[in-house]
Protein backbone atom coordinates (compact mmCIF):
# COMPACT_ATOMS: atom_id res chain seq x y z
CA UNK A 1 0.00 0.00 0.00
CA UNK A 2 1.36 3.30 -1.43
CA UNK A 3 -0.04 5.82 1.91
CA UNK A 4 0.61 9.78 -0.27
CA UNK A 5 0.61 10.73 4.14
CA UNK A 6 4.54 8.80 4.36
CA UNK A 7 5.82 10.69 1.99
CA UNK A 8 5.62 14.13 3.45
CA UNK A 9 8.75 15.44 4.02
CA UNK A 10 7.82 18.28 6.91
CA UNK A 11 10.89 20.70 6.65
CA UNK A 12 9.98 20.95 2.57
CA UNK A 13 6.06 21.27 3.84
CA UNK A 14 7.42 24.21 6.20
CA UNK A 15 9.50 25.79 2.91
CA UNK A 16 5.99 25.73 1.11
CA UNK A 17 4.16 27.38 4.01
CA UNK A 18 6.71 29.72 4.91
CA UNK A 19 6.17 30.91 1.05
CA UNK A 20 3.08 32.18 1.76
CA UNK A 21 3.70 33.39 5.08
CA UNK A 22 5.92 36.10 3.33
CA UNK A 23 3.31 37.21 0.77
CA UNK A 24 0.89 36.92 3.59
CA UNK A 25 2.98 39.51 6.30
CA UNK A 26 3.65 41.69 2.71
CA UNK A 27 -0.54 41.91 2.40
CA UNK A 28 -1.47 41.35 6.22
CA UNK A 29 -3.64 44.90 6.32
CA UNK A 30 -6.07 43.80 4.01
CA UNK A 31 -5.37 40.01 4.65
CA UNK A 32 -7.08 41.13 8.30
CA UNK A 33 -9.80 43.34 7.30
CA UNK A 34 -12.30 41.06 5.52
CA UNK A 35 -12.24 38.52 8.64
CA UNK A 36 -12.90 41.17 10.85
CA UNK A 37 -15.45 42.90 8.62
CA UNK A 38 -17.69 39.58 8.20
CA UNK A 39 -18.50 38.66 11.37
CA UNK A 40 -19.69 41.73 12.57
CA UNK A 41 -22.00 42.14 9.46
CA UNK A 42 -23.00 38.65 10.35
CA UNK A 43 -23.61 39.50 13.97
CA UNK A 44 -25.74 42.53 13.02
CA UNK A 45 -27.83 40.55 10.87
CA UNK A 46 -28.39 37.16 12.66
CA UNK A 47 -27.73 38.07 16.57
CA UNK A 48 -30.00 41.21 16.00
CA UNK A 49 -31.89 41.04 12.55
CA UNK A 50 -33.02 37.64 12.52
CA UNK A 51 -32.24 37.54 16.97
CA UNK A 52 -35.59 39.84 17.22
CA UNK A 53 -37.67 37.49 15.26
CA UNK A 54 -36.89 34.68 17.69
CA UNK A 55 -38.53 35.17 21.21
CA UNK A 56 -37.80 32.20 22.52
CA UNK A 57 -34.45 30.40 23.77
CA UNK A 58 -32.81 28.22 20.89
CA UNK A 59 -31.15 24.93 23.14
CA UNK A 60 -31.48 26.73 26.12
CA UNK A 61 -29.91 29.65 25.12
CA UNK A 62 -30.44 32.89 23.57
CA UNK A 63 -30.41 32.98 19.99
CA UNK A 64 -27.17 35.59 20.01
CA UNK A 65 -25.81 32.71 22.02
CA UNK A 66 -26.81 30.19 19.74
CA UNK A 67 -25.74 31.66 16.67
CA UNK A 68 -22.22 32.80 17.48
CA UNK A 69 -20.37 29.43 16.82
CA UNK A 70 -22.21 29.40 13.61
CA UNK A 71 -20.53 33.20 13.00
CA UNK A 72 -17.50 32.12 13.81
CA UNK A 73 -17.21 28.81 11.90
CA UNK A 74 -18.49 30.34 8.46
CA UNK A 75 -15.60 33.06 8.63
CA UNK A 76 -12.91 31.16 9.42
CA UNK A 77 -14.28 28.05 7.24
CA UNK A 78 -14.85 30.46 4.41
CA UNK A 79 -11.12 31.57 4.11
CA UNK A 80 -9.94 28.19 3.88
CA UNK A 81 -11.99 26.78 1.31
CA UNK A 82 -11.15 30.30 -0.92
CA UNK A 83 -7.56 29.69 -0.17
CA UNK A 84 -7.57 26.27 -1.19
CA UNK A 85 -9.62 26.87 -4.10
CA UNK A 86 -9.34 29.85 -5.91
CA UNK A 87 -5.95 30.83 -4.42
CA UNK A 88 -4.13 27.19 -4.95
CA UNK A 89 -5.97 27.01 -8.35
CA UNK A 90 -4.03 30.57 -9.41
CA UNK A 91 -0.91 29.78 -7.45
CA UNK A 92 -0.97 26.01 -9.84
CA UNK A 93 -2.36 27.47 -13.26
CA UNK A 94 -2.24 31.15 -13.63
CA UNK A 95 1.13 31.92 -11.37
CA UNK A 96 2.80 27.89 -12.05
CA UNK A 97 4.48 28.40 -8.47
CA UNK A 98 3.59 24.34 -8.32
CA UNK A 99 6.22 23.86 -11.28
CA UNK A 100 8.76 26.16 -9.73
CA UNK A 101 8.68 24.30 -6.44
CA UNK A 102 8.29 20.75 -7.78
CA UNK A 103 11.74 21.75 -10.11
CA UNK A 104 13.46 21.78 -6.36
CA UNK A 105 13.94 18.35 -3.68
CA UNK A 106 10.33 19.50 -2.49
CA UNK A 107 8.07 16.42 -3.84
CA UNK A 108 4.43 16.67 -4.74
CA UNK A 109 2.92 15.84 -1.18
CA UNK A 110 5.35 17.81 0.90
CA UNK A 111 3.37 20.95 -1.67
CA UNK A 112 0.60 20.07 -0.86
CA UNK A 113 0.64 19.83 3.03
CA UNK A 114 2.72 22.81 2.77
CA UNK A 115 -0.50 24.48 0.93
CA UNK A 116 -2.84 22.83 3.38
CA UNK A 117 -1.21 23.84 6.05
CA UNK A 118 -0.94 27.58 5.24
CA UNK A 119 -4.95 27.46 4.56
CA UNK A 120 -5.77 26.11 8.29
CA UNK A 121 -2.84 28.29 8.84
CA UNK A 122 -4.83 31.40 7.89
CA UNK A 123 -7.95 30.07 9.32
CA UNK A 124 -6.52 30.02 12.57
CA UNK A 125 -4.98 33.30 12.40
CA UNK A 126 -8.36 34.45 11.18
CA UNK A 127 -10.26 32.44 14.48
CA UNK A 128 -7.66 34.20 17.12
CA UNK A 129 -8.96 37.95 15.76
CA UNK A 130 -13.00 36.23 15.51
CA UNK A 131 -13.03 35.21 18.91
CA UNK A 132 -12.91 38.74 20.68
CA UNK A 133 -15.55 39.62 18.92
CA UNK A 134 -17.80 36.74 19.54
CA UNK A 135 -17.09 37.29 23.00
CA UNK A 136 -17.94 41.11 22.46
CA UNK A 137 -21.12 40.29 21.52
CA UNK A 138 -21.97 37.88 23.93
CA UNK A 139 -21.87 34.73 22.36
CA UNK A 140 -19.58 33.14 24.45
CA UNK A 141 -20.20 32.49 28.08
CA UNK A 142 -17.96 29.59 29.03
CA UNK A 143 -14.12 29.70 30.03
CA UNK A 144 -13.70 26.84 27.32
CA UNK A 145 -14.03 29.19 24.33
CA UNK A 146 -10.78 29.43 23.30
CA UNK A 147 -11.00 25.47 22.75
CA UNK A 148 -13.33 26.17 19.89
CA UNK A 149 -10.70 26.52 18.01
CA UNK A 150 -9.30 22.91 17.95
CA UNK A 151 -12.52 21.93 15.78
CA UNK A 152 -11.96 24.92 13.90
CA UNK A 153 -8.70 23.24 12.57
CA UNK A 154 -10.14 20.38 12.20
CA UNK A 155 -12.28 21.89 9.97
CA UNK A 156 -10.11 23.58 7.87
CA UNK A 157 -7.83 20.69 7.52
CA UNK A 158 -10.94 18.66 5.94
CA UNK A 159 -12.44 21.34 3.85
CA UNK A 160 -8.83 22.61 2.73
CA UNK A 161 -7.91 19.32 1.69
CA UNK A 162 -11.39 19.04 -0.11
CA UNK A 163 -11.06 22.00 -1.10
CA UNK A 164 -7.73 21.28 -3.00
CA UNK A 165 -8.59 17.71 -4.09
CA UNK A 166 -11.15 19.52 -5.98
CA UNK A 167 -8.66 21.93 -7.30
CA UNK A 168 -6.24 19.23 -8.55
CA UNK A 169 -9.13 17.76 -10.82
CA UNK A 170 -10.27 21.07 -11.94
CA UNK A 171 -9.24 22.26 -15.06
CA UNK A 172 -11.46 25.22 -15.79
CA UNK A 173 -11.77 27.76 -12.74
CA UNK A 174 -15.27 28.43 -13.84
CA UNK A 175 -15.89 24.97 -12.54
CA UNK A 176 -15.58 25.95 -8.72
CA UNK A 177 -18.81 27.57 -9.18
CA UNK A 178 -20.23 24.05 -8.64
CA UNK A 179 -18.60 23.59 -5.86
CA UNK A 180 -19.03 26.48 -3.95
CA UNK A 181 -23.09 25.91 -5.03
CA UNK A 182 -22.85 22.86 -2.89
CA UNK A 183 -21.07 24.32 -0.40
CA UNK A 184 -23.26 26.93 0.75
CA UNK A 185 -26.24 24.48 0.05
CA UNK A 186 -24.91 22.45 2.70
CA UNK A 187 -23.64 25.08 4.96
CA UNK A 188 -26.94 26.05 5.73
CA UNK A 189 -27.57 22.34 7.14
CA UNK A 190 -25.18 22.21 8.96
CA UNK A 191 -26.18 24.30 12.27
CA UNK A 192 -24.92 27.74 11.95
CA UNK A 193 -28.21 29.37 11.64
CA UNK A 194 -30.51 27.06 13.31
CA UNK A 195 -30.59 23.47 15.37
CA UNK A 196 -30.18 20.62 13.05
CA UNK A 197 -32.78 19.01 15.03
CA UNK A 198 -35.51 21.46 13.69
CA UNK A 199 -34.85 19.70 10.53
CA UNK A 200 -37.00 16.48 9.40
CA UNK A 201 -35.07 13.25 10.48
CA UNK A 202 -33.88 12.45 7.18
CA UNK A 203 -32.52 15.90 6.94
CA UNK A 204 -30.83 15.34 10.02
CA UNK A 205 -29.12 12.31 8.55
CA UNK A 206 -27.59 13.72 6.04
CA UNK A 207 -26.90 17.09 8.17
CA UNK A 208 -24.67 14.80 10.70
CA UNK A 209 -23.01 13.20 7.77
CA UNK A 210 -22.10 16.83 6.45
CA UNK A 211 -18.48 17.45 8.64
CA UNK A 212 -19.13 20.78 9.20
CA UNK A 213 -21.90 19.74 11.54
CA UNK A 214 -19.60 18.49 14.06
CA UNK A 215 -17.19 21.55 13.72
CA UNK A 216 -20.39 23.80 14.35
CA UNK A 217 -21.50 21.61 17.06
CA UNK A 218 -18.31 21.12 18.91
CA UNK A 219 -17.81 25.01 18.59
CA UNK A 220 -21.03 25.75 20.29
CA UNK A 221 -20.19 23.13 22.67
CA UNK A 222 -16.70 25.34 23.46
CA UNK A 223 -17.84 28.79 23.65
CA UNK A 224 -21.38 27.55 25.67
CA UNK A 225 -19.69 24.74 28.21
CA UNK A 226 -22.68 22.94 27.34
CA UNK A 227 -20.24 19.43 26.64
CA UNK A 228 -22.40 16.40 25.51
CA UNK A 229 -21.51 12.27 24.78
CA UNK A 230 -21.61 12.91 21.03
CA UNK A 231 -19.03 15.32 21.17
CA UNK A 232 -16.72 12.38 21.60
CA UNK A 233 -17.99 10.68 18.30
CA UNK A 234 -17.99 14.37 16.38
CA UNK A 235 -14.25 14.57 17.23
CA UNK A 236 -13.79 11.11 16.07
CA UNK A 237 -15.72 11.41 12.52
CA UNK A 238 -13.58 14.55 11.79
CA UNK A 239 -10.38 13.12 12.44
CA UNK A 240 -11.02 9.97 10.55
CA UNK A 241 -12.59 12.45 7.26
CA UNK A 242 -9.46 14.94 7.62
CA UNK A 243 -7.22 12.33 7.46
CA UNK A 244 -8.63 10.45 4.52
CA UNK A 245 -9.20 13.85 2.49
CA UNK A 246 -5.65 14.87 3.39
CA UNK A 247 -4.69 12.35 1.78
CA UNK A 248 -6.45 12.29 -1.57
CA UNK A 249 -5.47 15.81 -1.76
CA UNK A 250 -2.10 14.68 -1.46
CA UNK A 251 -2.66 11.95 -4.24
CA UNK A 252 -4.48 14.46 -6.35
CA UNK A 253 -2.01 17.25 -6.39
CA UNK A 254 0.78 14.16 -7.44
CA UNK A 255 -1.58 13.16 -10.29
CA UNK A 256 -2.37 16.49 -11.48
CA UNK A 257 1.78 17.59 -10.79
CA UNK A 258 3.84 14.97 -11.98
CA UNK A 259 2.59 13.10 -15.62
CA UNK B 1 29.85 5.48 -15.65
CA UNK B 2 30.82 8.97 -16.75
CA UNK B 3 27.79 10.28 -18.31
CA UNK B 4 25.87 12.89 -16.61
CA UNK B 5 22.70 12.09 -18.20
CA UNK B 6 22.19 8.56 -19.75
CA UNK B 7 18.78 7.21 -20.96
CA UNK B 8 18.48 3.57 -22.52
CA UNK B 9 15.00 2.81 -24.72
CA UNK B 10 13.51 5.61 -22.84
CA UNK B 11 9.54 5.59 -23.19
CA UNK B 12 6.83 8.23 -22.26
CA UNK B 13 3.25 7.26 -23.22
CA UNK B 14 0.62 9.48 -22.50
CA UNK B 15 -2.57 7.17 -23.24
CA UNK B 16 -2.41 6.29 -26.81
CA UNK B 17 0.03 8.46 -27.71
CA UNK B 18 3.96 7.64 -27.57
CA UNK B 19 5.56 11.14 -27.13
CA UNK B 20 9.19 9.24 -26.71
CA UNK B 21 9.72 6.35 -28.46
CA UNK B 22 12.83 4.11 -27.18
CA UNK B 23 15.02 6.60 -27.50
CA UNK B 24 19.25 5.94 -26.35
CA UNK B 25 21.72 9.11 -25.56
CA UNK B 26 24.32 9.88 -23.13
CA UNK B 27 25.39 13.38 -22.45
CA UNK B 28 28.77 14.14 -21.05
CA UNK B 29 29.86 15.79 -17.93
CA UNK B 30 31.12 19.37 -18.66
CA UNK B 31 29.80 19.48 -22.58
CA UNK B 32 26.67 21.75 -23.28
CA UNK B 33 24.10 19.21 -25.69
CA UNK B 34 21.05 20.84 -27.43
CA UNK B 35 18.59 18.57 -28.14
CA UNK B 36 16.40 19.50 -31.24
CA UNK B 37 13.35 19.01 -32.70
CA UNK B 38 9.84 20.83 -33.65
CA UNK B 39 6.97 21.14 -31.67
CA UNK B 40 5.66 17.83 -30.11
CA UNK B 41 8.88 15.41 -31.23
CA UNK B 42 9.25 15.09 -27.68
CA UNK B 43 12.15 17.06 -26.56
CA UNK B 44 9.73 18.47 -23.60
CA UNK B 45 9.08 15.30 -22.48
CA UNK B 46 12.47 14.11 -22.59
CA UNK B 47 13.67 17.13 -20.55
CA UNK B 48 10.48 16.85 -18.21
CA UNK B 49 12.19 13.31 -17.27
CA UNK B 50 15.50 14.42 -16.73
CA UNK B 51 13.99 16.68 -14.30
CA UNK B 52 12.20 13.65 -12.36
CA UNK B 53 8.80 15.57 -13.39
CA UNK B 54 7.28 13.15 -15.35
CA UNK B 55 7.57 9.01 -14.84
CA UNK B 56 8.89 6.45 -16.95
CA UNK B 57 7.06 4.50 -18.85
CA UNK B 58 9.69 2.01 -19.55
CA UNK B 59 13.53 2.62 -20.17
CA UNK B 60 16.39 3.65 -18.13
CA UNK B 61 17.67 6.79 -17.63
CA UNK B 62 20.05 8.23 -15.07
CA UNK B 63 21.13 11.50 -14.18
CA UNK B 64 24.73 12.29 -12.49
CA UNK B 65 24.49 8.34 -11.91
CA UNK B 66 21.47 8.05 -9.77
CA UNK B 67 18.49 6.20 -11.43
CA UNK B 68 15.59 8.59 -11.63
CA UNK B 69 13.04 6.54 -10.87
CA UNK B 70 14.60 6.07 -7.23
CA UNK B 71 16.72 8.53 -6.29
CA UNK B 72 14.38 11.25 -8.01
CA UNK B 73 15.05 13.93 -4.74
CA UNK B 74 19.00 13.88 -4.85
CA UNK B 75 18.38 14.20 -9.00
CA UNK B 76 16.28 17.36 -8.48
CA UNK B 77 19.15 18.25 -5.58
CA UNK B 78 21.54 18.19 -8.38
CA UNK B 79 19.97 20.08 -11.20
CA UNK B 80 18.57 23.10 -12.18
CA UNK B 81 15.26 23.59 -13.78
CA UNK B 82 14.69 26.31 -16.66
CA UNK B 83 11.42 25.49 -17.96
CA UNK B 84 10.10 27.27 -21.03
CA UNK B 85 7.29 29.29 -19.46
CA UNK B 86 8.52 32.02 -16.68
CA UNK B 87 7.42 30.71 -13.51
CA UNK B 88 8.64 33.75 -10.90
CA UNK B 89 6.79 34.45 -8.16
CA UNK B 90 5.00 37.50 -9.34
CA UNK B 91 4.13 37.95 -4.80
CA UNK B 92 7.60 38.33 -4.00
CA UNK B 93 9.97 40.52 -5.35
CA UNK B 94 13.71 39.87 -7.20
CA UNK B 95 15.51 39.24 -3.96
CA UNK B 96 12.45 37.08 -2.52
CA UNK B 97 12.22 35.14 -5.47
CA UNK B 98 15.91 33.72 -5.09
CA UNK B 99 15.61 33.61 -0.62
CA UNK B 100 12.32 31.72 -1.02
CA UNK B 101 13.58 29.24 -3.85
CA UNK B 102 16.43 28.70 -1.74
CA UNK B 103 14.58 27.06 1.16
CA UNK B 104 13.36 24.27 -1.24
CA UNK B 105 16.83 23.35 -1.46
CA UNK B 106 17.82 24.01 2.60
CA UNK B 107 19.95 26.37 1.88
CA UNK B 108 21.53 27.74 4.98
CA UNK B 109 20.31 31.84 5.34
CA UNK B 110 23.52 32.97 5.78
CA UNK B 111 24.78 31.39 2.24
CA UNK B 112 21.53 31.87 0.68
CA UNK B 113 22.07 35.83 0.97
CA UNK B 114 25.50 35.51 -0.11
CA UNK B 115 24.88 33.34 -3.39
CA UNK B 116 21.69 35.58 -3.83
CA UNK B 117 24.02 38.52 -3.95
CA UNK B 118 26.89 36.76 -6.14
CA UNK B 119 23.89 35.87 -8.83
CA UNK B 120 22.11 39.20 -9.08
CA UNK B 121 26.26 40.62 -9.69
CA UNK B 122 26.21 37.80 -11.88
CA UNK B 123 23.20 38.50 -14.13
CA UNK B 124 23.27 42.37 -13.34
CA UNK B 125 20.23 42.86 -11.70
CA UNK B 126 21.48 44.09 -8.28
CA UNK B 127 19.93 47.54 -8.85
CA UNK B 128 16.55 45.61 -9.49
CA UNK B 129 16.93 43.47 -6.09
CA UNK B 130 13.62 45.04 -5.13
CA UNK B 131 11.51 45.45 -8.03
CA UNK B 132 8.28 43.54 -8.84
CA UNK B 133 8.81 40.63 -11.07
CA UNK B 134 6.50 42.43 -13.61
CA UNK B 135 8.34 45.83 -13.59
CA UNK B 136 11.01 43.23 -15.25
CA UNK B 137 11.83 43.26 -19.13
CA UNK B 138 11.68 39.34 -20.45
CA UNK B 139 15.02 39.26 -20.50
CA UNK B 140 15.78 40.28 -17.38
CA UNK B 141 13.02 37.78 -16.17
CA UNK B 142 14.77 35.45 -18.11
CA UNK B 143 18.08 36.02 -16.88
CA UNK B 144 16.74 35.80 -12.96
CA UNK B 145 15.39 32.27 -14.11
CA UNK B 146 18.46 31.35 -14.69
CA UNK B 147 20.08 32.79 -11.34
CA UNK B 148 17.57 30.85 -9.57
CA UNK B 149 18.46 27.69 -10.99
CA UNK B 150 22.26 28.40 -10.20
CA UNK B 151 21.24 29.12 -6.80
CA UNK B 152 22.37 25.89 -5.41
CA UNK B 153 25.23 25.32 -7.63
CA UNK B 154 24.05 22.45 -9.14
CA UNK B 155 25.70 19.62 -11.52
CA UNK B 156 23.22 19.62 -14.64
CA UNK B 157 21.64 22.77 -16.10
CA UNK B 158 18.51 22.06 -17.92
CA UNK B 159 16.97 24.41 -20.19
CA UNK B 160 13.65 24.16 -21.68
CA UNK B 161 13.67 26.49 -24.61
CA UNK B 162 15.08 29.15 -23.17
CA UNK B 163 15.44 31.94 -25.57
CA UNK B 164 12.16 31.17 -27.39
CA UNK B 165 9.89 34.63 -27.64
CA UNK B 166 12.69 36.87 -27.15
CA UNK B 167 14.26 39.48 -29.15
CA UNK B 168 17.63 38.69 -30.66
CA UNK B 169 19.73 40.81 -28.71
CA UNK B 170 18.02 39.33 -25.66
CA UNK B 171 18.63 35.92 -26.86
CA UNK B 172 22.95 37.27 -27.48
CA UNK B 173 22.87 38.24 -23.88
CA UNK B 174 21.22 34.68 -22.57
CA UNK B 175 23.59 32.76 -24.60
CA UNK B 176 26.63 34.93 -23.49
CA UNK B 177 25.99 34.09 -20.14
CA UNK B 178 25.29 30.16 -20.99
CA UNK B 179 28.89 30.29 -22.79
CA UNK B 180 30.17 32.10 -19.59
CA UNK B 181 28.83 29.51 -17.05
CA UNK B 182 29.74 26.39 -19.35
CA UNK B 183 33.67 27.88 -19.14
CA UNK B 184 34.32 28.91 -15.59
CA UNK B 185 31.66 27.13 -13.73
CA UNK B 186 32.18 22.92 -15.19
CA UNK B 187 28.45 23.26 -15.80
CA UNK B 188 26.99 20.28 -17.87
CA UNK B 189 24.19 22.30 -19.66
CA UNK B 190 21.24 20.70 -21.67
CA UNK B 191 19.02 22.66 -23.25
CA UNK B 192 15.85 22.02 -25.58
CA UNK B 193 15.52 24.53 -28.70
CA UNK B 194 14.14 24.87 -32.29
CA UNK B 195 16.50 27.22 -33.28
CA UNK B 196 18.97 25.54 -35.24
CA UNK B 197 21.44 28.68 -34.99
CA UNK B 198 21.00 28.45 -30.42
CA UNK B 199 22.18 24.52 -31.38
CA UNK B 200 24.77 25.43 -33.64
CA UNK B 201 26.76 28.29 -31.04
CA UNK B 202 26.48 26.73 -27.79
CA UNK B 203 26.44 22.75 -28.06
CA UNK B 204 28.76 20.84 -28.54
CA UNK B 205 27.05 17.69 -29.38
CA UNK B 206 22.92 17.71 -30.44
CA UNK B 207 20.59 15.46 -31.17
CA UNK B 208 17.33 16.04 -33.25
CA UNK B 209 14.15 14.34 -32.34
CA UNK B 210 11.15 13.78 -34.64
CA UNK B 211 7.91 11.96 -33.35
CA UNK B 212 9.38 10.47 -30.12
CA UNK B 213 12.43 8.88 -31.99
CA UNK B 214 16.03 10.11 -32.64
CA UNK B 215 16.50 10.91 -35.87
CA UNK B 216 20.14 12.38 -35.91
CA UNK B 217 23.37 12.69 -33.62
CA UNK B 218 26.04 13.57 -33.08
CA UNK B 219 28.81 17.28 -33.73
CA UNK B 220 27.42 20.07 -34.90
CA UNK B 221 29.68 20.74 -38.21
CA UNK B 222 30.04 17.06 -38.70
CA UNK B 223 26.00 16.56 -38.87
CA UNK B 224 25.72 19.33 -41.50
CA UNK B 225 29.01 17.68 -43.44
CA UNK B 226 27.83 14.25 -43.42
CA UNK B 227 24.22 15.33 -44.08
CA UNK B 228 23.87 17.99 -46.39
CA UNK B 229 27.60 19.81 -48.31
CA UNK B 230 29.50 22.29 -47.21
CA UNK B 231 27.81 25.00 -49.08
CA UNK B 232 24.62 26.20 -49.89
CA UNK B 233 23.40 28.47 -52.74
CA UNK B 234 19.69 29.84 -51.96
CA UNK B 235 17.55 31.02 -54.52
CA UNK B 236 14.43 33.40 -53.67
CA UNK B 237 10.74 33.35 -55.87
CA UNK B 238 12.87 31.32 -58.42
CA UNK B 239 9.82 29.43 -59.36
CA UNK B 240 9.07 29.70 -63.20
CA UNK B 241 12.66 27.69 -63.48
CA UNK B 242 12.94 24.12 -62.80
CA UNK B 243 14.55 22.86 -60.13
CA UNK B 244 17.81 21.93 -61.43
CA UNK B 245 19.08 18.09 -60.86
CA UNK B 246 22.90 17.88 -61.48
CA UNK B 247 25.32 15.61 -60.52
CA UNK B 248 27.17 15.86 -57.34
CA UNK B 249 24.78 18.42 -55.96
CA UNK B 250 21.58 18.16 -53.21
CA UNK B 251 18.43 19.92 -54.84
CA UNK B 252 15.56 21.32 -52.80
CA UNK B 253 12.80 23.15 -52.76
CA UNK B 254 11.13 24.93 -49.66
CA UNK B 255 8.06 26.76 -50.64
CA UNK B 256 9.40 29.33 -53.41
CA UNK B 257 13.10 29.02 -53.17
CA UNK B 258 15.83 26.68 -54.47
CA UNK B 259 18.45 25.94 -52.52
CA UNK B 260 21.49 23.68 -53.91
CA UNK B 261 24.31 22.10 -51.74
CA UNK B 262 27.30 21.21 -52.75
CA UNK B 263 31.00 20.13 -51.21
CA UNK B 264 32.66 23.58 -52.94
CA UNK B 265 31.38 26.92 -54.29
CA UNK B 266 32.89 26.23 -57.68
CA UNK B 267 30.10 23.24 -58.32
CA UNK B 268 27.59 25.94 -57.52
CA UNK B 269 28.62 28.52 -59.62
CA UNK B 270 26.96 27.37 -62.75
CA UNK B 271 23.91 27.31 -61.24
CA UNK B 272 23.75 30.89 -60.55
CA UNK B 273 23.98 32.23 -64.27
CA UNK B 274 20.90 29.86 -64.24
CA UNK B 275 18.53 31.83 -62.44
CA UNK B 276 20.15 35.64 -63.22
CA UNK B 277 19.20 38.19 -61.75
CA UNK B 278 17.18 36.86 -58.29
CA UNK B 279 18.40 37.23 -54.80
CA UNK B 280 20.57 35.02 -54.17
CA UNK B 281 22.79 34.02 -51.38
CA UNK B 282 25.71 31.80 -51.04
CA UNK B 283 26.78 30.43 -47.70
CA UNK B 284 28.16 27.62 -45.28
CA UNK B 285 25.35 24.71 -44.78
CA UNK B 286 23.79 25.20 -41.47
CA UNK B 287 22.03 23.27 -38.76
CA UNK B 288 18.62 24.27 -40.70
CA UNK B 289 19.49 22.88 -43.62
CA UNK B 290 19.95 19.63 -42.11
CA UNK B 291 17.05 20.47 -39.78
CA UNK B 292 14.12 20.79 -42.71
CA UNK B 293 15.70 18.11 -44.79
CA UNK B 294 14.96 15.71 -42.07
CA UNK B 295 11.87 16.69 -40.73
CA UNK B 296 10.70 16.85 -44.21
CA UNK B 297 11.48 13.76 -45.08
CA UNK B 298 9.84 12.02 -42.70
CA UNK B 299 11.00 8.48 -44.15
CA UNK B 300 14.25 8.98 -42.48
CA UNK B 301 13.05 8.13 -39.41
CA UNK B 302 11.55 4.93 -40.11
CA UNK B 303 14.61 3.55 -41.10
Amino acid sequence: MNIALAKIDLTDALAVWRRNLRVYLRLWKTELIAPIIEPIFTFFAFGFGVGALIGSEVENLSYLSFVGAGVLAFTVLMRTVFEMTYGAYFRMVYQSTYDAILATPVNAESLAFGEILWAVTKGAVDCIFILPLVVIFGSATSLFTPLSIVPLIFGCVYLGSLGLAITAHVHEIDYFNIFFALFFSTLFLCGAWFPVGNLPEWLQIVAYLIPTTSVIDLCRACLTGNFAARHVYEMFYLCVISILLLEWALRSIRKRMVV
Amino acid sequence: MNFAVEAKNLIKNFGELRAVDGISFGIKRGETFAILGENGAGKSTTMRMIACRSPLSAGELSVAGLNVSIEDRKVRSLIGVVPQENNLDPDLNVRENLLVYSRYFRIPKETAQARCAELLDFIRLNEKAEAKVEQLSGGMKRRLMIARALLHRPKILLLDEPTTGLDPNVRQEIWEKLEELRRTENLTIVLSTHYMDEAEKLAQRLLVMAQGKIVVEGVPRKIIENRVKKFALEIREADPIELQNVNGIISQRRGQTHIYFAENLERLAPLMSLYGSRQMILRPANLEDVFLQLSDAGAVESE
